[in-house]
């Protein structure tokens, strides 16, 4: 394979890349002329469709069709940006904003276009201090330049953009969380339907996509959409940044085409350049916490957005992959994803805001090594219960939080037993004892037979 | 109207309203918390799930839905299939109920709500016996929120209804959900409590023990109490209520669903305005006065008294000198048969309707937001001044409003007068008592002593309105029936038995045959306004 010319960070290192005069030298702003001045919204709208352009966000979703989701007839839209990444292990965005501010706001010109936006808003996690001002300054630069306002590149087109800092919150991420938070309220995801292309931001069409989607459409304008499907796999075009952490030698930020294996990544000269200290690598977490772990024996999965399935993830995610080593302990592991989604559940749903907590419960139990053989079907339940089945819950937390931890009980049940074994049985009654002595001593009954409840007499 | 299949029953139903409803209202038991028919749809409880027929989206063949969709926001459609009675169903129903009660400390006992708590009979119903939790419960200790409202938050189930309740109908939003996941808890902002006046209502809603009245706080367990059908007196609004007693005794006054009038609201200044039924001042024996002398009659004997001390009257000065004041207080039965007797005594009676108490103007809620009224708390402190009306209007003959009486009575028009109270608060005036005495002989009706009994030659203990029953017309002139809850205070008698007697009926009062009497002059009386009962698994 040849060497794979950045695309999205290709203005990475450059000096000054923040500034508008360095990226207008590099090409910048040409796209979103030429789409603004030549082309109509709809076609835009299918340039992208044909792109094969799937949203970054996480779930994949083509971009282009959820633009179409808008009712012709509208007088407001708005457009959300979701830079509220909060994935653990992804810093994708993050790299973006700092290093390349104005290609986010090209995207946006044309995505803005694209779906006749009356106002943009970026949200932004309120973690992203030194980005938001890094935000801030190419907004105004841009405002400046008459990129945006009123009368954009002398045509009618006119388009608002706000930066909006949220309060740091997971489910922030959401879209229709991002909507509630971005309204003033309390970061609860909303019921749907009215989906957020109908009803959404002040109960107006809105769209909601990643940071790094709207990247990737200057250059699909700018190269064109055969260019860009040439990248990648088949149904998974494009560009993709992959973050790397963990205990390998070169732990960063990648651009490579979509469907790189995780072996790659890892081990790949180009990438993580293989693990630290000579350790060897007991599983990874290939797409933000949320997909779920890829033992070692799974690593040559390709990170695209159907392969990962094949594993039993959830989906590729947002591609930051996260490195188990072997000499970390699976338990801590566990106890530390498990307590993540407790204390991010936003306690609106029962399963999520009960199952959560009560898995982190057993995972810390077990980690602190009073855990019984028991414990693991049980978390294995809970997580049955609480994400895999669909429509249990208001958004996808919960499934969020079922996938790794599912995952890693199944995966690593083996190691999970031998240390359950090799703990002190005294220890681990007293404990159990001690946390809740009416339960413990009650005798177990079995769980009720099914019967027929509820209907009418 | 709809039709719908609900587990292979075909159901109709109205169109619009969530599956939920219409599954409860065909006698279907689905567990919900966070639903309720007056609120907003939030979808957050879980229990309610169902699964529904959707096309496939590739073969495009109707089949059962691969997600659990939430049966109060699903709106009906006709021909619609759903069904509850599926495994996913089940299942997801038991592993909420488990989930509910990981963190709750089970601590029915001494929990107010026992025995009409949903969160008991969802678990007996659709829950598990035990509990796979063996870890410590989270703890969270119980806040005080208002006056009147005490919060158990480790009993709470988030269902967050209370929180609604403060935002849509009240308006002025004091409760609110802080903190995360299962830390989250229902609270008030620091220094901003829970004072509207249509707090009582968060306790009613609330489906668990966690929002408690802090009134009926470890009064009573709630299956000794019997419910009566009753209309609060308290306002011209005239919202239905519960009466719960217990031996004779009110211990609380819920709202009973009445759509287009308080529908399941009502404020707190009815809901805890009972008080006085069980003072200890009240009137409690006939009094009869023969210049200094006191005589305390039996009951049997009013009638005799009555007939002819009017009859003297009517004989010596004239039958207009006669007055009967008609309290908005009265049932519109006994107002009736009081003024048929004081007509049928002397024709040309004076019939005077007795003070309306008003206090400042209507309160209209939502308060802050703007949104039309969703409830009133109206100025008119007294539950029956439009029936009164009808009732003079009917009678006919001479009439004049209190004032006038007051300012006639001063000016000793009047030789006789059967004045009614049964005001909850004072109600005579000085100038109203030096009027008064200004007449030969009074027969007092009141709850109360007050310079009116004193001065009465014949004092006739009343009875609260939740010993009596009868109907009262609300300010838009609908006639509403209630039950007597409670037997009269010792040594009283329910007012329509005596004044039923005194009209000349044989038997016993009874007021819907005083009623059907009534609608043969007055068809009005014909027609009830008595509302749809909830259904029966609806919360």
């Amino acid at each position: 394979m040849a060497k794979f010319e950045p695309v999205l960070l290709k203005n990475l290192g450059v000096e000054g890349s923040r500034t508008l005069k360095v990226y207008r030298s590099r090409g910048g702003y040409a796209a979103a002329e030429k789409v603004i001045k030549e082309m109509t919204p709809d076609t835009v709208i299918e340039s992208v469709k044909a792109s094969g352009l799937r949203g970054r966000g996480g779930a994949g979703f083509p971009a282009g069709m959820k633009w179409s989701f808008l009712p012709p007839e509208r007088k407001v839209t708005y457009f959300c940006i979701n830079a509220d990444e909060s994935e653990p292990g992804t810093y994708c965005n993050r790299v973006l904003m700092e290093n390349d501010p104005h290609q986010l706001l090209e995207g946006i010109l044309i995505a803005g276009f694209a779906t006749k936006t009356t106002v943009a808003y970026i949200y932004m996690r309120v973690e992203f201090h030194e980005q938001f001002h890094i935000m801030q300054t190419a907004l105004d630069e841009a405002y400046k330049a008459g990129l945006f306002g009123k009368k954009i590149f002398g045509t009618d087109l006119s388009m608002e953009c706000y930066i909006h800092r949220g309060a740091g919150a997971y489910v922030c991420g959401e879209e229709t969380g991002l909507i509630e938070s971005l309204e003033g309220k309390r970061g609860w995801p909303r019921i749907k339907p009215p989906f957020p292309a109908i009803e959404g931001v002040f109960q107006k069409p809105t769209v909601v996509n990643n940071v790094e989607t709207l990247c990737c459409l200057p250059h699909i304008f700018e190269r064109g959409v055969d260019w860009f499907k040439s990248i990648g796999t088949e149904n998974s075009t494009g560009p993709k940044l992959y973050t790397i952490s963990g205990p390998v030698k070169r732990p960063s930020c990648f651009e490579a085409p979509l469907g790189i294996t995780c072996r790659d990544l890892i081990f790949g000269d180009d990438f993580g350049q293989g693990m630290l200290d000579g350790r060897k690598v007991k599983g990874c977490i290939p797409g933000g916490l949320s997909v779920g772990v890829l033992t070692e024996a799974e690593l040559d999965c390709k990170l695209d957005f159907d392969d990962v399935r094949n594993y039993g993830l959830l989906g590729l995610g947002t591609a930051g992959a996260i490195v188990i080593p072997d000499d970390a302990d699976i338990r801590q592991v566990l106890a530390n994803i498990a307590r993540f989604y407790s204390s991010e559940s936003c306690g609106q749903c029962t399963q999520c805001r009960e199952g959560t907590n009560w898995m982190y419960k057993i995972a810390l139990r077990i980690a602190l090594g009073a855990g019984r053989i028991s414990d693991l079907d049980l978390i294995e339940n809970i997580t049955n219960n609480m994400g895999m089945m669909p429509g249990l819950s208001i958004c996808g937390l919960p499934d969020g939080a079922a996938f790794p931890i599912r995952t890693i009980v199944q995966k690593f049940r083996g190691e999970f037993e031998d240390h359950i074994r090799r703990q002190d049985p005294g220890y681990t009654k007293t404990v159990l004892k001690r946390l809740n002595p009416a339960v413990y001593e009650l005798p177990v009954l079995g769980r009720r037979p099914e019967s027929l409840v509820g209907q009418p007499e | 109207m709809a039709k719908i299949i609900v587990d292979g029953r075909e159901i109709e139903c109205r169109e619009r309203i969530p599956v939920l409803y219409a599954a409860l209202e065909a006698g279907w038991d689905i567990p919900h918390y966070c639903y309720h028919p007056g609120l907003d749809v939030v979808a957050s409880c879980r229990l309610c799930l169902m699964e529904m027929k959707m096309p496939h989206p590739k073969t495009k063949e109707m089949d059962w839905s691969p997600k659990l969709l939430p049966s109060c926001q699903t709106p009906v459609k006709d021909g619609m299939e759903v069904r509850f009675n599926s495994d996913r169903v089940r299942d997801n129903r038991r592993d909420c109920m488990e989930y509910y009660l990981l963190n709750h400390p089970l601590d029915c006992p001494v929990c107010d709500q026992a025995g009409e708590c949903w969160l008991q009979d969802y678990s007996r119903k659709f829950g598990e016996a035990t509990s796979q939790m063996v870890e410590a419960k989270n703890v969270n200790p119980k806040k005080d929120v208002g006056s009147k409202t005490l919060l158990y938050q480790d009993r709470c189930v988030m269902c967050s209804r209370c929180v609604r309740f403060c935002d849509e109908i009240a308006g002025t939003g004091e409760l609110g959900i802080v903190n995360r996941g299962s830390k989250s808890e229902i609270d008030v902002f620091p220094g901003v409590p829970l004072e509207n006046e249509l707090q009582g209502n968060v306790v009613d809603i609330c489906p668990v023990g966690a929002l408690l009245d802090k009134d009926f706080l470890m009064d009573q367990r709630v299956w000794f109490l019997k419910s009566s059908d009753s209309v609060c007196p308290g306002c011209s609004t005239g919202c239905a209520i519960h009466v719960d007693h217990n031996r004779d005794q009110v211990w609380r006054l819920k709202p009973r669903f009445n759509p287009g009038v308080n529908d399941w609201w009502m404020c707190d200044e009815g809901r805890f305005g009972w008080k006085y039924i069980h003072d200890e001042r009240r009137l409690d024996r006939l009094v009869v006065r023969r210049g200094a002398e006191i005589e305390y009659p039996d009951w049997s004997a009013l009638d005799e008294i009555a007939r002819i001390r009017f009859g003297t009257v009517v004989k010596d000065d004239g039958e207009e000198k006669v007055a009967g004041v008609l309290s908005p207080f009265m049932a519109c039965e006994e107002a009736w048969l009081l003024a048929r007797f004081i007509r049928e005594i002397a024709p040309k009676a004076t019939l005077v309707m007795g003070p309306v108490p008003t206090e400042g103007e209507d309160k209209l809620f939502p308060q802050n937001n703007g949104d039309s009224a969703k409830f009133t708390i109206r100025s008119e402190k007294c539950p029956n001044r439009r029936g009164i009306e009808m009732i003079l209007k009917n009678a006919g003959g001479p009439s004049v409003s209190f004032e006038d009486f007051v300012k006639k009575a001063g000016q000793s028009e009047f030789a006789a007068a059967w004045v009614v109270g049964g005001y909850p608060g004072e109600w005579v005036t000085k100038e109203f008592a030096s009027s008064l005495a200004k007449v030969k002989m009074v027969f007092a009706q009141d709850l109360f002593s007050s310079p009116l009994t004193e001065a009465a030659e014949v004092v006739i203990p009343s009875c609260s309105w939740a010993e009596r029953s009868g109907c009262f017309v609300n300010h838009e002139g609908k006639i509403q029936p209630f039950e007597a809850a409670i037997a009269p205070l010792e040594g009283c008698q329910r007012d329509g038995n005596y004044l039923f007697a005194l009209s000349g009926e044989s038997g016993l009062y009874n007021a819907s045959r005083v009623r059907a009497m009534m609608a043969e002059v007055m068809p009005e009386f014909g027609k009830l306004h008595v509302p749809p009962s909830l259904p029966k698994h609806a919360h």
